[in-house]
């Protein structure tokens, strides 16, 4: 999908750090243009900050995009935030609405705004970043599981919607990953969990922007997967 | 600096052909492996500029002699691609139980001893890749193929036993588990069928979400990104580039 004398394009959202940060990185080496969304400034060719739960301001961030590139070939929706440690019925409403509207909002939102540009070239890839937790299920963290394995539903659903088309969708659900979003004294930063995992080790970003990488450049015949670069925590 | 050494098994066509050439284009030294060489396996070495170990991976002494040839001219494995396959339609009441089993032992038996004979050199080593190419079939089944596709299952758990038991190792094994694949296959798939091969295609696009077959190359990216740098922390998956038809059911 990428052609020598145009550039491709990619949207990022999450760009500022962590796992979006490396996508932009990777995707930038390999010659892609990139837009970021983040509500920080993100190192990105083209750095836009907005908060992805905001409908409207991230349908402005892709036309903005669109008004600069002129095409996106691949959306990839990492932004997130993470909140462990507290027991289910101590989760407020306020933030099950908030980890709702930001990872599985967020991801439809940049969906629904990207979709249409992707429809009318018959072309493109989106993946979302979920979670091992959303495959194993977790504990004290119900609200991002939760969330996380919605955005899995709803990624399955919507390749099957655009299948006969070349655009896919796919998802891309990290292991415990040595990013900022997880504390210096997060419980999955503790050796003991470590030495569960078959490598002993945290992920590091840049082997999730490589799965990423890979789906966007060799991925045409994923349709609604979920590629699990986690270290072995779930196999 | 010495080239990482890659043995593919089931070599002389399709996607084990495929690979085989990807892997070669990725800067890996390849030895290919298939039951008899017909000249293929032979033209297919020299094109990659390899070695040509024919075998037949059911015979039980196969694996340590393939892999043993294979040490001693190119290197220690460091990736293996479990590819060969054998594989016999009938209704299981209608299979005969040589016929069963041979699918037993070449693709999950066989395999089983040419991943012992590489875990030796690959620990030494202290890093290694295992690719073992299963089949949609052994996610969701298929009728009239339930060796076929028990072989492909087992292989499966094969994968997620090895994954667990020889990560901490830093030997990764993963899976990829391909449907329909536009290969010689489709050929044979269409002369039982009585149709031809176009029509054949059409049939099983119909069968594919995303309406298209997958290519040999679409494969062999899959097996290339399982044994390069970028899959690093994936370990005990099992891929699934098909198009949709299983979608992570395994």
């Amino acid at each position: 999908m990428t052609s020598s004398d145009t550039p491709s394009v990619a949207v990022i959202t999450g760009a500022a750090s962590g796992i979006g940060k490396a996508c932009g990185e990777v995707m930038r080496q390999a010659g892609w243009r990139t837009a970021g969304i983040d509500l920080n400034a993100s190192g990105t060719d083209m750095s836009l900050r907005a908060d992805v739960s905001d409908r409207v301001a991230v349908a402005s961030a892709v036309d903005q995009v669109i008004d600069r590139f002129g095409q996106i070939d691949l959306l990839v929706t990492a932004a997130g935030y993470y909140e462990e440690g507290i027991d289910v019925t101590d989760i407020t409403l306020q933030q099950w609405d908030r980890m709702l509207s930001v990872i599985l909002g967020g991801t439809v939102n940049c969906c629904a705004a990207v979709l249409p540009h992707m429809l009318s070239r018959g072309t493109g890839r989106i993946v979302a970043i979920s979670s091992e937790l959303a495959l194993a299920g977790s504990a004290t963290d119900l609200h991002y599981v939760a969330a996380k394995g919605a955005v899995l539903g709803f990624v399955k659903s919507l390749a099957m919607e655009v299948a006969e088309t070349d655009i896919r969708v796919n998802a891309v659900a990290p292991g415990p990953t040595d990013t900022p979003l997880l504390a210096p004294d997060s419980l999955w930063r503790e050796d003991d969990y470590l030495a569960t995992l078959p490598l002993g080790r945290l992920v590091r970003p840049e082997e999730i922007a490589a799965a990423v990488y890979y789906l966007a450049t060799e991925g045409s015949m994923y349709c609604g997967e979920v590629l699990s670069p986690n270290a072995g925590a779930v196999i | 600096m010495r080239r990482e050494v890659a043995l593919v098994t089931g070599a002389a066509q399709g996607l084990g052909r495929a690979t085989a050439l990807r892997l070669a284009a990725d800067g890996f030294s390849v030895a290919v492996n298939d039951i008899v060489d017909d000249g293929r396996l032979t033209e297919l070495a020299e094109q990659v500029g390899g070695i040509a170990v024919p075998a037949d991976i059911s015979d039980p002494a196969a694996g340590p002699a393939i892999v043993a040839r294979v040490t001693e001219e190119l290197g220690p494995v460091y990736v293996l691609v479990a590819n060969a396959a054998a594989m016999a339609m009938s209704p299981l009441l209608e299979a005969r139980p040589q016929e069963w089993w041979h699918q037993i032992d070449v693709n999950l038996s066989g395999h089983f001893r040419v991943i012992q004979a590489v875990i030796p050199g690959m620990r030494a080593q202290g890093h290694g890749r295992i690719v073992i190419i299963s089949s949609g079939w052994g996610v969701i089944g298929h009728p009239n193929a339930t060796a076929y596709a028990a072989s492909k299952a087992g292989l499966i758990a094969l994968t997620k036993g090895l994954g667990r038991e020889l990560g901490p190792q830093g030997i990764l094994t993963n899976a990829v588990a391909p449907s329909f694949i536009d290969t010689e296959q489709l050929r044979v798939d269409a002369d039982d069928a009585g149709i031809s091969l176009d029509e054949m295609r059409q049939r099983y696009r119909e069968l594919i979400p995303v309406r298209r077959l997958a290519s040999p190359d679409d494969i062999a990216a899959a097996v290339a990104f399982l044994a390069g740098p970028g899959s690093s922390a994936v370990i005990g998956q099992v891929l699934q580039p098909n198009g949709g038809v299983t979608r992570t059911r395994a």
